[in-house]
């Protein structure tokens, strides 16, 4: 007969232990006493032994997994019913305990049975992302869940991120809350898999006692070729206790690392010139030395440094004051434009567009765009328009990179547009704009622009951009001194159309006047350059037929 | 009007005591506020020292059992009861006195009471004389500590059911006791009351005593136990006890466990402590308290609320008087404004049965776990000359070491002094010491410190003591 070895009790208040080693494997003859797992608890790494004698069948689990008192670790037989095993027309990989006083002949069983747990871990992100807020856990324990529904809503440095299930199952255990921080391949909560096929053959049947035990075909998650299953094991959701030795400590003496501390060295950064690369003070200060050096010999990072760390005021000493802990999305807004601001030289154009004729053909051809389902905006036009004018003017698609003194010219035509949300700016990226023509450009803004708003806007939508597009026409002013997304190296601002006067052949004329703003990084791009890229933009808003002629 | 102070250090543990001690070191004013007299905690009133003043004792009986075999022979001892328990006291009385004086010269304003927040920057203390007090500080440190975690449905109110505390209380010694939990509290007590004469029976859920300590070293300390109790039940669990008679009935429930009902004049439950976060208003605070009850705390102890900061049993394991003096400092220099972390390399723990048990730094069980590589090198006592002449080749030193450094990661120790000599391991792994550094650096002879020497030695296969030539 099958029978389950389950994760016995551990102590008190111990409900859930690490499988640290799994000593069996499907096949294995075990004995009784003999161990079997290898578990870490809070408490302790404790080795399980069997219960009684068998050949294990099935392991159920893998090492690294958390597992709950009482859940089932793998399953073995019992000796002398070989024999019977074979004889099963169905794979037996986890048996179904049935009431002795149900079993008749064998009904076919029609709802599905609860097969498996897995852990929903945080997929990766993309790159260089270890870390998430979770900003809503959107499951509760007990929640049926089905694939794609959306379970958690998480904010990393750069975007808000709906995740959705993998699996479709009940939800057993939520290990995180709402605002928690959670890392890349964290458990965030338990399924149990719903298997929705159903026993097709009639199983064999051994009334034994009282219970007897049912073969049932079992669903397995779709492990392969699932990322988010896939993800590397990684540390337990609870929190990380200061006390558990790191795998590797820096060789260096107390004195030492605290000496590195108080002047702000990480220590595992220092090189140890001693035996067995043991770290000393000297070496310490070597490496501080060497990094002040660095950072003296280049005037970006130089710059950078001592900005915003300038103490505050105690605000309350003058009246009442709320205190909000800064949104991931807006504390990288405010690292990256500070790093932007103080690494680029940058120079702002001013100019405005007459686009008097080209409204009246965005009005002509507007309802053409929007039986199509777009929206024609002067937006969709300047992607193309700026697209077209990088094409003439490459240093605006490229990138400086002043550790390789090296420029890199970018062969493809991505633009990103300024897009406001309320939890702050987002920038999504139209990729390839030379190769879309305006109405699909103007598509793929709408989209892109509800996505952004409604929260679904993935990390992928939001790199790679070459140059970025910020239109605040909508809310008003004239002009206004963007500044240029870092590592792109210009940045367009688009502002309110009025009428002007306009003297035209010896006469005002009322024409209406787009005023446009554009910045640009000053060490890539010279300011003639700069005055003839805005130029070109101008007047291919005025006369369309550039694009054709030139663009 | 509210009392201030610029740091309140609530629990006069070794973890606060340590800590209020730095900050009047350092300048600040300081309350410590306690519900005992003085300062010493769990460990000075109900744990480390009562249990080590008895366990001297314990040796002593041991030992002059013992001496029949070298042809000395004592007439078995008398114990007087109240005597004994009267220089316990007195041990415990004049190291907390001592606290008080100490205290006192650092003129720190000891509040006899219990504290409980109001808010993230007011205390209500709750004087033991019957008044009230409401404390302003600048900074609080949580020194709670922990308490023994009792059975769930198990546990009887009965005087002949005991925690720790009762059992270092010494009021009798039972004909035949039960010690349910085999970690180092239950085996150190264990052998105290079997030493007076207890039949003592140990029960353990697991496998093996020390849950946690690397099994080649509890191995050692096992054969000792397994001699001394009357039996040792492993992979053994109690699911019941019942109070009949001025006797606890106990039924186990295991593969070798008795099938009947067992009886016993008094039952010991240590099966560890938990942490004190409740009943002294966290909620009022910002103060993060985790699944498991622990104080969530940075590496500078401070709390979610950036003016508490909190140490010791309430933060989290190991639950070492030690690790909450040493978090205690940290925590002081934090305020204080100085760049500190906790980040210790090795945090010794020491076991003080006999014989003991000491480990520091990366174990081997850890090692294995983590997918650490490491190298070992173990010298057996059989081959050390102090342990022959002091009879106790019952031992065993080992060395956890990095393949390509040889740098020391990790030490253990099982044998007499075992819990002195496991110094030597911290310092070497703090200093990042290396095998050689060990093997070259001379120890004196005849001690068992020399085993440390040799086993590095044995690492490059040239101990003088053992032949063993490395492959």
């Amino acid at each position: 007969m099958i029978n389950e070895f389950k994760l016995p009790e551990l102590g008190e208040n111990i409900e859930i232990a690490q499988v640290v080693k799994i000593l069996v494997k499907s096949g294995d003859k075990i004995t009784k006493d003999q161990s079997v797992l290898e578990i870490e608890t809070d408490k302790a790494t404790v080795e399980v032994p069997a219960e009684m004698d068998g050949i294990v069948v099935d392991v159920k689990i893998e090492e690294g997994t958390k597992v709950k008192v009482g859940s089932v670790v793998f399953t073995f037989k019992t000796e002398g019913v070989e024999t019977e095993e074979k004889s099963e027309p169905v794979k037996i990989e986890k048996p179904v305990e049935v009431k002795a006083e149900q079993i008749k002949p064998i009904e076919q069983p029609t709802k599905a049975v609860s097969t498996g747990i897995i852990e929903f871990k945080l997929p990766e992100l993309g790159e260089n992302i270890a870390v998430a807020t979770i900003t809503k856990v959107l499951v509760n324990k007990g929640d049926v869940i089905n694939k794609d529904t959306t379970v958690l809503e998480i904010e990393t440095d750069k975007a808000t991120v709906e995740v959705p299930a993998e699996v479709s199952g009940t939800v057993i255990e939520v290990f995180v809350s709402s605002g928690e921080k959670a890392k890349v391949g964290q458990v965030i909560f338990t399924v149990s898999i719903v298997a929705t096929e159903v026993v097709k053959k009639e199983a064999a049947v051994k009334v034994e006692d009282k219970k007897v035990e049912v073969p049932t075909p079992v669903f397995q998650p779709q492990k392969s070729n699932d990322a988010q299953i896939n993800v590397a094991k990684l540390t337990p959701p609870i929190i990380p206790s200061r006390n558990t030795m790191p795998g590797k400590i820096a060789p260096a003496a107390p004195s030492v690392r605290r000496f590195a501390r108080e002047i702000g060295i990480d220590i595992n950064m220092v090189r140890g010139s001693g035996n067995s690369g043991r770290i000393s003070i000297e070496d310490v200060k070597t490496f501080a030395k060497a990094l002040n050096e660095k950072l003296l010999t280049t005037p970006v990072s130089a710059a950078s440094f001592g900005v915003s760390h300038e103490p505050l005021p105690d605000f309350s000493k003058w009246g009442n004051i709320e205190k909000v802990e800064m949104s991931n999305i807006r504390k990288k807004t405010a690292e990256h434009l500070s790093y932007a601001w103080n690494t680029i030289p940058a120079v702002t154009q001013f100019d405005k567009a007459d686009i008097t004729d080209l409204e009246k053909m965005r009005k002509l051809f507007g309802k053409k765009v929007e039986a199509r389902g777009a929206k024609l905006t002067v937006t969709a036009i300047l992607l193309k328009i700026i697209a077209s004018a990088m094409k003439v003017y490459p240093q605006f698609n490229s990138t400086v990179d002043m550790e390789k003194n090296e420029i890199i010219y970018k062969k493809y035509y991505n633009i990103g547009v300024a897009v406001d949300t309320d939890r702050g700016l987002l920038v999504p990226v139209i990729k390839n704009v030379d190769k879309k023509n305006i109405l699909e450009l103007a598509t793929e803004l709408g989209e892109i622009s509800v996505k952004a708003r409604n929260k679904k806007l993935t990390i992928e939508d939001m790199q790679g951009g070459n140059f970025s597009i910020s239109n605040l026409g909508s809310i008003g002013g004239t002009h206004f001194t963007p500044i240029v997304n870092s590592p792109e190296v210009a940045i367009l601002g688009v502002s309110r159309s009025v009428f002007e006067p306009v003297y035209i052949d010896g006469k005002f004329e009322p024409r209406l006047m787009l005023p446009l703003s554009l910045t640009y990084d000053h060490r890539i791009i010279d300011g003639a350059d700069g005055a003839r890229f805005i130029r070109w933009i101008v007047e291919a808003l005025q006369q369309p037929f550039l694009l054709s002629l030139e663009g | 009007m509210a009392n201030s102070t610029q740091l309140a250090v609530i629990g006069g543990g070794p973890g606060g005591y340590a800590a209020a001690f730095l900050a009047a070191d350092l300048g600040m004013q300081v309350s410590l506020i306690e519900l005992e007299k003085n300062p010493g905690g769990v460990c000075l009133y109900r744990g480390c020292i009562p249990s080590k003043a008895l366990l001297h004792i314990a040796k002593l009986l041991n030992e002059a059992e013992e001496a029949k075999k070298w042809g000395v022979y004592f007439e078995k001892p008398t114990i007087d009861l109240e005597k004994l328990r009267t220089w316990k006291e007195g041990v415990v009385n004049k190291l907390t006195g001592g606290l008080g004086v100490l205290s006192k010269q650092r003129k720190i304003n000891y509040i006899n009471g219990k504290a409980s927040f109001i808010n993230s920057n007011t205390l209500f203390i709750d004087k033991v004389d019957g008044t009230t007090e409401e404390l302003t500080f600048e900074n609080a440190i949580i020194a709670t500590g922990s308490v023994p975690t009792r059975i769930p449905g198990l546990s009887i109110d009965s005087p002949l059911v005991m925690d720790s505390t009762a059992a270092l209380a010494l009021n009798d010694i039972p004909g035949k006791m039960l010690v349910i939990g085999g970690g180092y509290i239950g085996l150190e007590l264990g052998s105290v009351y079997a030493a007076l004469g207890s039949k003592v029976t140990v029960v353990e859920m697991t496998a093996g005593l020390l849950p946690g300590a690397d099994r080649d070293m509890a191995m050692v300390l096992a054969k000792s136990i397994n001699q001394k109790m009357e039996s040792v039940l492993l992979n053994t669990k109690v699911v019941s006890l019942v109070e009949r008679d001025n006797k606890v009935y106990v039924k186990f429930e295991g593969a070798k466990a008795p099938t009947e009902e067992v009886e016993f004049d008094k039952v010991l439950i240590s099966i560890g402590r938990k942490p004190v976060t409740t009943g002294f208003g966290l909620e009022n605070t910002n103060v993060k308290v985790n699944e498991r009850g622990f104080i969530v705390v940075d590496e500078k102890l401070q709390t979610n609320d950036p003016k508490i900061y909190a140490i010791g049993d309430v933060v989290g394991n190991p639950m070492l008087a030690h690790k909450a003096s040493a978090e205690g400092k940290v925590a002081v220099e934090a305020i204080a404004g100085h760049k500190v972390a906790f980040e210790p390399s090795a945090i010794p723990a020491v076991v003080f049965t006999d014989p003991e048990l000491a480990w520091a730094g990366l174990t081997e069980t850890e090692a294995k776990e983590k997918g650490i590589k490491v190298e070992v090198a173990k010298f057996p006592w059989g081959a050390s000359g102090r342990a022959t002449t002091i009879d106790r080749n019952d031992g065993l030193t080992k060395l956890i070491m990095d393949p390509e450094t040889q740098r020391i990661l990790g030490m253990g120790i099982v044998g007499a002094g075992a819990g002195e000599m496991i110094a030597e391991g911290v310092i070497a792994i703090e200093m990042a010491a290396n095998a050689k550094d060990i093997a070259l650096s001379i120890h004196p002879h005849p001690t068992l410190s020399e085993t440390v020497m040799e086993t590095a030695e044995m690492f490059f296969g040239q101990s003088t003591h053992i032949y063993k030539p490395k492959k």
